[in-house]
């Protein structure tokens, strides 16, 4: 049985997007959401390059791939510069800790 | 000017001006720590601007033509949608870069501050303008960027960082859902020009599941409830300016991001108008169910954008399902009004929130006690934030109550049956939103004030520039509100282009 | 001419309002002097108005699109309501210099006085049912900020906050009707819709006509709406006088006699005006005889009075209705302001602490005593002639019997519960030790005129009538001359009938002490009669149910960052089951 390219890049969008998504309803820790964050975005991106690919348009899945991954990388920035500030100031990087603001 | 020319100047000039901004500004703080170039230089640049789009806008109007340029691989529209939504975030930015110069004059950052603020009405001019989907996506994704950063401005503070934290993971969960959306469509049609999808577009369930990942991607930043939780964190935390800009256009320009996709998609199925329809029910009620028992001023407004977006969407809903021209002209007038009540509201509470708590050193939340006789210290702060709240609950002769009435007639006039039950339960609503608004006020007008209150600062002038301005919109608006026709009239035909044409 | 005028008599009290407003509070003689000037120059426009009254002009501000054009007439109904909104507003706004000397925050009451008064001559002269809405709301807003003038007492801030909430939930009805009208006929003007209903499809002019009695009952305080009004008395009293008395409340049976000529014909609605304007007649007199604050009592009697109105409406009678408006606004007002005076003289609203305080002050009790009995309906003062010619329409063909009677029984009640009230306040042994002064000179001169209306104004009967008719074809007025409408009420039988029922009613009040043992009996109706019959029960209820569903809502904002993605992802699966299913709108 041979299983094509785009099955398997199906199977590891899916993949990528189930860990992610199963991450951020689990984890307590702020920078393993970050991370989770990571894995959808790149999760996202193979079914943007598996659409080009599909499509007949390589070299656009591509260049969308490119500018997501400029993107992504300054939402990781971002998050870890919080994460620091949250340590730093609440002390922990438990998100149990982060609820003080409900109601 | 070539109206072209000025068109891209309008997008371009905010973005390419903001790291001048952070990088003049810092250079200049450095040298001179009392000099506040860069809020001086984001003012020069947002009235520059202004005068770009006064260009745009007057060509626009005459011919009724609409502009379309391309830059490399970015292709921009010039419709009425995004005229209103440039007009809206411009005249908003600029009030709220004044108010903000003394606002944040005591902490640090505030290049960073004015330079991202700056971009940030770069990204939702070209948002609103986007021919394409991926562009779509990236100014989308570009505005976020800034937003975020501007919601944890007080960056030392536990609450604003908690509301950062929030805001981040959950829009960042949804620009992924409309990556993945973006990947099924470029996937079913090989194209990502909008028109182009909207005539390759057919139904099958993939893209039905698009259409869904789309509503639910960009309703994170429409703050669709349930999708809203994110929203009494970010826009009661963040800086008061930044929660005028968040309530006033960035929820506003989430919105505009999807009806442009669903627009596309708009052969699909017939469901996204009712999808909007009852998104609209649920925000509206939920909003002021949430806001009624509130204490914390910045929180209960915010709620409240929530039922104000359930108006919006009753507005466009009826406009794009039953194709009702009043109705999609009057959700865009309630866009504008609501920006200019909402940021008003904002501003005045942010006014307060300073000379109460801020000027004293201290972050605490301002709550409804802190209003108790305002008036008689904060005689022109007090009427602004009475004119806004009262405008906001829809009462005459503000021009909230007109925007809302342009939508019910244009529910009544569909005679749809269940369109009518909408807007008898928004009308329902209003009501009860006065149980929340209306003891505000109250509050305000009170002989004896809280002994806050009397220890308070005074408000600086720059301050109270913007508030005088939105008020007298408020109220300008209400009295001869087809002033707003040239704008909205244009945005609801794009609007029923997009979903019929 | 007509057309500046009518700008005028709007723009100058919204004009003094912002003047108002401007001089601050450093200034009260200022605000005192701009105010009354104002509003005295309102009032002279609004009088030199009337003889437009039956020249069918039309005033046209052009807006256009989803909000019409603006447009005001000054037919005979609009300029009539317009003067006695002004006239009756400057003298209030005379009485308040005396009541409100002294008291901080005037640049505030003034400025809503006359934002009000000016609201309410654009509601009755404009003929555009958006803007006669955006009026309507207008008044309620400024009424609400009367109500709640002293913000510091939680009872006036809860007064002010019902009565809009209520009014505004009664305006649902108001804005129905104007969606329903603008959807059909693509317009606002009601003039069109009264000289031909039939532009609207029978349904949907039943829901307009049924919404703008729901509208009506909520402003007028009808049934089962009149909860507001008695809590309203938190306000000044120049402002219960002015807006609860004579002025806002009249909104109500304006608009019903306004539509009168389009919604007659909707099955239902004439009985339906009716036994509104009965029940509320009928209960608000009971809820009276038992009320022990002044100020109630004379509300209670201004929603029954105001039944009286809305029953002759829907007796068919417009003329009757409006000449009784006209002999209330004037005798109401004298009894407020005069109540006015005796609380700024005692100090109390407690009728119980009063007693014998007309031996103190004579002139009050000299003019509370015209006022009051002009409100029992006695010859010859004006509520007489007035409340007769109500009566008179309900005996007209096709009319309830039995309403008659129950009216005629309200007549009765009427003059118990006045004569108890002028009794306990100005008669009998002082009951408490009260400092009593008399009433100030610009009060004088406020009540002095009232107390002359209160005798006269039955003369302009005549004239009137042959206003209303040559102006309102529509509303098919009969012209008669003064001595027609009196020889007409002289003979009708039915006068005689409700003599001898206030006659009743008087002897009842002398015999109060055997009655006792029924009265004892009437305990529980009494009893009843101050809770209002338990609407008060089911508004509270209302708020409880929305503030505990909202603080129980509250919850779901737990916080908690995983629970929010989850709500995000269960929001996915939702609105794709909903998109497998395909639901569209029917």
């Amino acid at each position: 049985m041979t299983i094509s390219i785009p099955t398997t890049v199906i199977i590891m969008v899916l993949g990528l997007i189930g860990i992610g998504i199963y991450a951020l309803l689990t984890t307590r820790h702020l920078i393993k959401v970050v991370v989770a964050l990571q894995l959808l975005v790149k999760g996202a991106m193979l079914a943007l390059v598996l659409a080009g690919r599909l499509t007949g348009q390589e070299d656009l899945g591509q260049s969308l791939a490119i500018t997501v991954i400029i993107a992504d990388t300054i939402v990781a920035v971002i998050g870890m510069a919080l994460a620091v500030q949250v340590r730093r100031v609440i002390g922990t990087l438990d998100l149990r800790s982060l609820t003080s603001l409900r109601r | 000017m070539n109206a072209n020319d000025a068109f891209l100047l309008t997008l371009g000039l905010p973005v390419v001006a903001s790291p001048v901004i952070y990088l003049i500004g810092r250079i200049a703080t450095r040298k001179y720590p009392k000099v506040d170039l860069a809020r001086w230089l984001a003012l020069l640049t947002l009235l520059v601007d202004g005068y770009f789009l006064f260009i745009v806008g007057t060509e626009f109007i005459q011919t009724r033509h609409e502009l379309l340029i391309a830059v490399g691989a970015i292709s921009l529209r010039l419709d009425g949608i995004a005229l209103l939504l440039a007009v809206a975030v411009l005249a908003l930015g600029t009030l709220v870069t004044l108010f903000s110069g003394p606002a944040i004059a005591r902490d640090s950052g505030r290049e960073t501050y004015f330079a991202l603020l700056t971009a940030m009405i770069g990204t939702i001019i070209g948002l609103g303008a986007a021919d394409d989907l991926f562009n779509l996506w990236v100014w989308f994704e570009a505005m976020a960027l800034c937003s975020y950063v501007l919601v944890a401005f007080y960056r030392n503070e536990a609450a604003a960082l908690e509301a950062g934290v929030k805001y981040l993971v959950q829009s960042a969960l949804g620009t992924v859902l409309v990556l993945l959306a973006i990947g099924l469509v470029f996937a079913n049609t090989g194209s990502l020009d909008l028109e182009e999808i909207r005539i390759a577009a057919q139904p099958s369930g993939l893209m039905l599941a698009a259409g869904a990942l789309f509503i639910i991607g960009f309703g994170v930043k429409a703050a669709l409830v349930p999708l809203h939780t994110w929203l009494p964190d970010a826009h009661s935390q963040a800086p008061s300016g930044i929660s005028a800009m968040l309530s006033g256009v960035v929820i506003e320009a989430g919105l505009v991001a999807m009806l442009r996709a669903l627009g596309a998609l708009h052969l699909v199925t017939v469901s996204w108008g009712a999808l909007l329809l009852g998104f609209a029910a649920v925000n509206m009620l939920v909003g002021n169910l949430m806001a009624l028992r509130q204490t914390q001023v910045k929180r209960l407004l915010a709620y409240s954008s929530l039922s104000h977006m359930g108006y919006i969407l009753l507005g466009v809903g009826a406009g794009a399902v039953l194709g009702s021209e009043n109705s999609a002209a009057g959700g865009f007038f309630h866009i504008l009004t609501h920006a200019m009540m909402k940021g008003l509201a904002f501003l005045a509470a942010g006014a307060l929130l300073y000379s109460l708590h801020q000027a004293l050193g201290n972050h605490d939340p301002l709550v409804v006690d802190d209003l108790n006789g305002a008036s008689r210290k904060y005689p022109l702060t007090a009427f602004a934030f009475s004119v806004a709240v009262l405008g906001l609950g829809g009462l005459p002769p503000l021009a909230g109550f007109m925007s809302k009435w342009q939508i019910f007639v244009g529910g009544f006039q569909t005679g749809n049956a269940w369109m009518i039950a909408l807007v008898v339960f928004a009308a329902l609503n209003s009501v009860l939103s006065l149980g929340y608004y209306a003891p505000l006020v109250n509050r305000l007008y009170r002989r004896q004030p809280a002994s806050i209150v009397e220890q308070g600062k005074p408000i600086p002038v720059l301050m109270s520039v913007p508030m005088v301005i939105l008020s007298l919109g408020v109220v300008v608006l209400g009295l001869w509100p087809s002033l707003a026709d040239w704008l909205t009239g244009p945005a609801a035909q794009s609007l029923l282009m997009l979903f019929g044409g | 001419m007509a057309e500046q005028l009518i700008l005028l008599t709007v723009g100058l009290p919204w004009l003094g309002a912002l003047l108002c407003w401007a001089a601050g509070d450093r200034h009260p003689r200022l605000q005192h002097t701009l105010a009354v000037s104002f509003s005295v120059a309102a009032g002279i426009t609004a009088l030199l108005l009337i003889p437009f009254g039956n020249e069918r002009l039309l005033v046209t501000l052009p807006i256009g699109g989803a909000f019409g054009d603006f447009t005001f007439s000054p037919d005979g109904l609009g300029v009539f309501l317009a003067a006695i909104a002004t006239v009756i507003g400057s003298l209030a706004v005379i009485f308040s210099v005396d009541y409100m000397r002294g008291e901080a925050q005037l640049g505030r009451y003034y400025a809503f006085v006359l934002f009000f008064i000016g609201a309410m001559v654009g509601l009755v002269l404009t003929t555009n049912l958006l803007l006669m809405f955006v009026f309507w709301e207008i008044t309620a807003l400024t009424s609400y900020a009367l109500i709640s003038f002293h913000n510091d007492d939680p009872k006036a801030v809860a007064g002010g906050i019902k009565a809009l909430i209520i009014t505004q939930f009664g305006g649902l009805g108001l804005l129905i009707g104007a969606l329903v009208l603008f959807a059909h006929t693509g317009g606002y003007d009601i003039l069109a819709v009264i000289a031909n209903p039939g532009l609207l499809p029978a349904g949907a002019l039943a829901w307009m006509a049924f919404g703008c009695l729901a509208a009506a009952a909520a402003k007028s305080a009808q049934f089962p709406f009149q909860t507001w009004l008695p809590d309203a008395m938190e306000a000044p009293t120049p402002i219960s006088a002015l807006i609860h008395a004579a002025t806002m409340v009249n909104a109500g049976v304006y608009l019903l006699a306004r539509f009168f000529p389009a919604f007659e014909g909707v099955a239902g609605w004439r009985e339906a005006v009716m036994a509104v304007g009965m029940l509320s007649a009928l209960l608000a007199a009971v809820m009276a005889i038992v009320a022990t604050d002044l100020k109630r009592v004379l509300a209670y009697s201004t929603v029954s009075q105001l039944g009286y109105m809305v029953y002759a409406v829907g007796a068919g009678s417009v003329f009757a209705a409006q000449f009784h408006l006209l002999s209330h606004s004037v005798f109401k007002a004298l009894l407020f302001l005069g109540a006015g005076a005796v609380i700024h003289s005692v100090g109390t609203r407690d009728m119980r602490e009063m007693g014998g305080l007309g031996k103190k002050i004579p002139f009050v009790r000299l003019v509370f005593v015209i006022g009051a009995l002009a409100l029992t309906g006695l010859p010859v003062l004006n509520g007489f002639w007035s409340k007769e010619l109500i009566l008179e329409a309900g005996l007209e063909p096709g009319n309830p019997l039995w309403m008659l009677i129950v009216m005629l029984v309200v007549s009765g009640l009427t003059a118990f519960y006045t004569f108890r009230m002028v009794w306990l306040v100005f008669y009998g042994q002082p009951r408490a030790e009260l400092h009593a002064h008399e009433a100030g000179t610009a009060m004088k001169v406020a009540l002095a005129p009232l107390a002359i209306g209160t005798m006269t104004t039955w003369l302009l009967a005549g004239s009137f009538s042959r206003l209303l008719s040559e102006s309102l074809p529509a509303q098919q007025i009969a012209a008669h001359s003064t001595g027609e409408i009196l020889r007409e009420v002289l003979t009708a039988s039915v006068t005689w009938i409700a003599l001898a029922a206030i006659g009743l009613g008087l002897a009842a009040w002398w015999q109060r002490d055997r009655l006792a043992g029924i009265g004892r009996a009437f305990s529980g109706l009494g009893k009843a009669a101050s809770n209002s019959f338990g609407f008060e029960d089911v508004n509270r209820a209302v708020v409880m149910i929305t503030q505990n569903s909202a603080e129980k809502l509250r919850e779901t904002q737990t916080g908690m960052l995983s629970v929010n993605v989850a709500y995000l992802l269960a929001a996915l699966i939702v609105v794709m089951t909903i998109l497998a299913l395909g639901v569209g709108l029917p």
